[in-house]
């Protein structure tokens, strides 16, 4: 969170080694042992990771339901591809759009919450979608969730790709992820953005100086919950269905897990590290031990009793203090 | 008087649940207003009561030689009276070991207590899988609370009164507790202003830590009257600690009466509900919430808290 360099390039070094590493993915990571499909689950969740830190992060709102939009978005594209028409584009805006109204009308009753009530309207407001997600069969499919849905192809007027191969649907999924990065860069460094970095630090002030806070809240909670149907759209796309769990309180845990432990407090980077650690712990643990999850937990536990800025928090400080034992060094000899 | 008469049992259930539901608010309202942490664990600690209690009470024989002997030739009874204050008390001492990792987290945001118990709750999850396993699980309770009985033509379960009825003596004892003895008067001022208590000379890490386990050893006892109507799985923590989260919301965070009340409330919602649309009984308390939240932005009794800046 570089704050003091006046207007922010459009694409800086970071970005450019991330989406370098991204697109290089589906190259070397067989080779190290994985599967395609890994990469696309895990660009997946950067992106919601990335929308959910907007809120987290830079509003600084204790936000505990988000599992709920992600699935909104899932099953926005599934039943807009099964019961309207086949079409990625709308499927990708009913995502987006579902996803955007439920957060609205969430947002509308927790906008003027803060701290410990704002935590548990959203763990109440979550439960509520999950709820309706598993009871409400005829649209849901209750507990099986919906099945078969189609990957539809990439239409672009003049030519249309197909997604149906894992490597496809990965480099239309990192198209996206670029383009909320950026998008999201942008927003983070324009006068949007300074507002509500001053809501997260002092949310009365902020409303003294003039600014309409719960408009700004309001505004955040829903863009953020839109990128979260977006994500979830992908996610219906990449399994061909949608269900329940993702909208459960772990779920909803785990994309704050991921913010936390890659250092989304700190830095923008923080939700995009968090979410291949995620994966890469699940995968790596998961295949040497069944309880996988007790490892992750304690190793979670140990980051927030120890390094809360968590892995970018960890790396920043690494930094610094390296620049500043070398301006120790420089200093010429005055003895 | 027939529609009462139907009623009455889904009202009998909807009370028995409330009340336990408020003996689970209670204690993670103590840590809120004590530790100022979101005690997402709340519920794990809740499942992990219910099933040390189950294997206190079916210790086997040769476990501990002739001492285990004696003690499985104890009446189901005793053994249950004994798991009933053994088993809080070891998941108490849990508690405190959690409230040991969260001693970092004081004075920071909010955020990260939460995110701590949320991990913590993780772990203990899968420790109960990896001890117990996965599957469900029947905690026997004595033939003396068990079993049901016939009064105006309907049938009865006893289980549920005896729940009820312990749940009250434990709340009352709670409130006795809090309100009638000088370390209550020292944990209700740290709830308001745990700096000035500090400032008073009382010593406020072990008024912490003995808070935590307190409210820990409640949700405890609240998962071993509630396991048996419940059923007993590695998970069913949550389906406590969301009820917990709503009462405290409705109640309002650190009024006690508000929490006993807002317990009562949204079990007789459930229950009632219930009674008309099963499907949709869990799903009432939510809409209950969102309905008195928007009137009342602290909830029935709630004041203003300091959590929220």
């Amino acid at each position: 969170m570089n704050t003091n360099t006046g207007v922010a390039a459009w694409i800086t070094r970071p970005m450019l080694i991330t989406f370098a590493l991204l697109v290089s993915l589906p190259l070397w990571i067989e080779s190290v042992g994985l599967y395609q499909y890994l990469g696309v689950e895990i660009v997946i969740w950067m992106v919601f990771a990335l929308g959910f830190n907007l809120l987290l992060g830079y509003t600084g709102l204790p936000a505990f339901g988000h599992g709920a939009y992600f699935g909104i978005g899932a099953y926005a594209f599934g039943l807009s591809q099964l019961h309207l028409a086949e079409s990625l584009w709308l499927g990708i805006f009913c995502a987006m759009f579902f996803a955007a109204l439920g957060g609205a009308m969430v947002a509308t009753f927790l906008s003027h919450r803060r701290g410990i009530y704002y935590a548990l309207l959203t763990i109440a407001f979550g439960q509520v979608f999950w709820f309706l997600s598993i009871k409400w069969h005829r649209l849901t499919g209750g507990e099986d969730g919906l099945l078969n849905i189609p990957r539809p192809d990439l239409d672009l007027g003049f030519v249309s790709i197909s997604l149906a191969s894992n490597q496809a649907l990965f480099y239309f999924v990192l198209l996206l992820f670029v383009l909320v990065v950026i998008g999201l860069w942008r927003l983070i460094h324009s006068p949007f953005g300074t507002v509500i970095k001053a809501i997260k630090q002092n949310e009365m002030r902020t409303a003294f100086i003039g600014y309409n806070v719960w408009l700004y809240k309001w505004l955040v909670f829903t863009l953020s919950a839109s990128i979260a149907g977006l994500a979830g759209g992908m996610f219906a796309m990449a399994q061909e269905s949608a269900y329940p769990d993702v909208m459960s309180l772990h779920a909803s845990g785990f994309v704050v897990m991921m913010v936390l432990i890659g250092g989304g407090m700190v830095s923008f980077w923080g939700p995009v590290i968090g979410a291949a650690v995620y994966f890469l712990a699940r995968d790596l643990l998961g295949a040497a031990t069944e309880t996988w999850l007790l490892w992750y937990g304690l190793m979670f536990m140990a980051v927030i009793m120890f390094k809360p800025e968590g892995i970018a928090g960890a790396w920043q400080g690494l930094v610094k203090r390296r620049k500043e034992s070398a301006r120790v060094e420089k200093k010429p000899f005055t003895g | 008087m027939d529609f009462l008469a139907n009623l009455a049992p889904h009202l009998v259930n909807g009370i028995t649940l409330g009340l336990l539901f408020a003996l689970i608010a209670l204690g993670f309202m103590l840590i809120v207003g004590v530790m100022e942490v979101i005690n997402l664990a709340h519920g794990s600690l809740f499942a992990l009561g219910a099933y040390v209690a189950m294997t206190i009470i079916g210790i086997e024989p040769q476990w501990f030689g002739p001492l285990g002997e004696w003690y499985a030739a104890l009446p189901a009874g005793l053994r249950y009276s004994f798991a009933l204050v053994l088993a809080p008390i070891l998941v108490g001492l849990v508690g405190m070991l959690l409230e040991f990792c969260l001693r970092g987290t004081y004075g920071k945001d909010p955020l990260f207590g939460l995110l701590l118990t949320f991990g913590a709750a993780m772990v203990i999850e899968e420790l109960i899988r990896i001890i117990w396993g996965s599957g469900e699980q029947v905690l026997q309770t004595p033939p003396a609370i068990s079993g049901a009985f016939i009064w105006n033509g309907l049938i009865w379960s006893s289980y549920r009164f005896f729940a009820a009825g312990f749940s009250v003596l434990a709340i009352v004892m709670v409130w006795l507790f809090l309100e009638r003895t000088p370390y209550g008067a020292i944990i209700k001022a740290g709830a308001h202003d745990s700096e000035m208590v500090r400032a008073l000379g009382i010593n406020l890490s072990r008024l912490r830590l003995y808070v935590f386990g307190f409210g820990v050893a409640l949700a405890a006892l609240a998962g071993i009257i509630m396991a048996p109507i419940w059923g007993l799985r590695p998970h069913v923590g949550v389906d406590a600690v969301i009820p917990a989260f709503l009462i405290i919301a409705l109640g309002g965070v650190g009024s006690f009466g508000g929490a006993v009340v807002a317990g009562v409330l949204v079990g007789l919602t459930v229950g009632i509900t219930g009674a008309y649309a099963s499907e949709w009984s869990l799903m009432s308390m939510y809409i209950l919430l969102i309905a008195v939240i928007s009137f009342r932005a602290r909830g029935l009794f709630g004041k203003k808290s300091v959590l929220e800046n």
